[in-house]
């Protein structure tokens, strides 16, 4: 995962989720939200009960991200105007407050700080 | 048997999620207890005070994806090996800024060697053929040179064992 103040601003933010998963919703689409409005960027929701979108989210998880057979939801990722597309976070499957902690985590860090943002702080 | 090894400690504490119940089960305070393994990362199992597993983890600092030592070692900890199937196995990527900021600098500074790979094994609970419910368990008895999973119904207790069951038979009790 690498980002820096003299990259473009990224292009897009994308979570793939299930509705009914803890992790998911509606903790990391509140997070996302969050994170998309500070760097000015849409967020994309990728639903993995919807074929259309689980085509979607299976080609992006096995080609960016933490690829299973049954994998790990919620997984966020981050498009860059090149065509780079970054795994930003698993979701923990210890505990839903894991997942919370990460996401608080995330958005403190210097990775986050770093970012080009062109949104409302 | 080495298991922290390459996994630095500063690491270690950033990764550690204590607490929680014992979910559909007893509802008593998980426990989290770490074994040893030949891999050089750490394992951490999850499971309430009668042996129900709530998940059980493997961690490690690399760039491979090692799931496939994870599924090997965890068969030959499982009665029968064949307990471990490949969709119950999940990989995830710790890159550091979502682990604090203490995990965040230390990756930062050793990028080199990768980042972190944690894979779970998450047995959900089941109904065999004959209608019963299934959980996974984990036998953790000193006596055993690893831990032993198997599954029981819900209500069982650890002693359900196969690998306590079967040191008995092989090694019956010496007559004085």
């Amino acid at each position: 995962m690498r980002g820096s103040s003299t990259s473009p601003r990224p292009q897009r933010l994308t979570i793939v989720l299930a509705p009914w998963c803890p992790h998911c919703v509606p903790l990391s689409v509140r997070n996302g939200e969050r994170l998309a409005q500070r760097l000015g960027i849409p967020l994309r929701i990728l639903d993995i009960d919807r074929r259309a979108q689980e085509v979607i989210a299976d080609r992006m998880v096995r080609r960016y991200g933490d690829w299973s057979p049954d994998y790990l939801i919620p997984q966020v990722f981050l498009e860059w105007p090149d065509g780079r597309t970054e795994h930003v976070l698993t979701g923990f499957s210890e505990r839903v407050p894991r997942t919370a902690q990460a996401w608080r985590d995330l958005l403190a860090s210097d990775w986050f700080r770093a970012l080009p943002k062109g949104g409302r702080r | 048997m080495t298991t922290v090894r390459a996994f630095p400690r500063a690491l270690q504490a950033t990764l550690a999620s204590p607490g929680g119940t014992c979910y559909r089960h007893c509802d008593r305070p998980i426990r989290v207890r770490r074994v040893a393994s030949r891999l050089p990362g750490t394992w951490q199992i999850r499971a309430c005070p009668s042996g129900v597993v709530s998940v059980t983890s493997y961690t490690e600092w690399t760039r491979r994806d090692p799931t496939l030592a994870v599924r090997r070692t965890l068969q030959a900890w499982s009665a029968p090996p064949s307990l471990v199937r490949r969709w119950d196995l999940r990989l995830a990527t710790r890159h550091g800024p979502e682990l604090g900021r203490v995990a965040e600098r230390f990756l930062a500074q050793h990028r080199a060697r990768g980042g972190v790979r944690v894979v779970y094994w998450r047995v959900y609970p089941f109904r065999a053929r004959d209608g019963t419910e299934r959980r996974l368990f984990v036998c953790l008895r000193r006596g055993h040179p690893s831990p032993v999973f198997f599954t029981a119904p819900p209500t069982a207790k650890t002693w359900g064992c196969p690998g306590c069951s079967r040191r008995a038979r092989v090694a019956p009790r010496r007559a004085r």
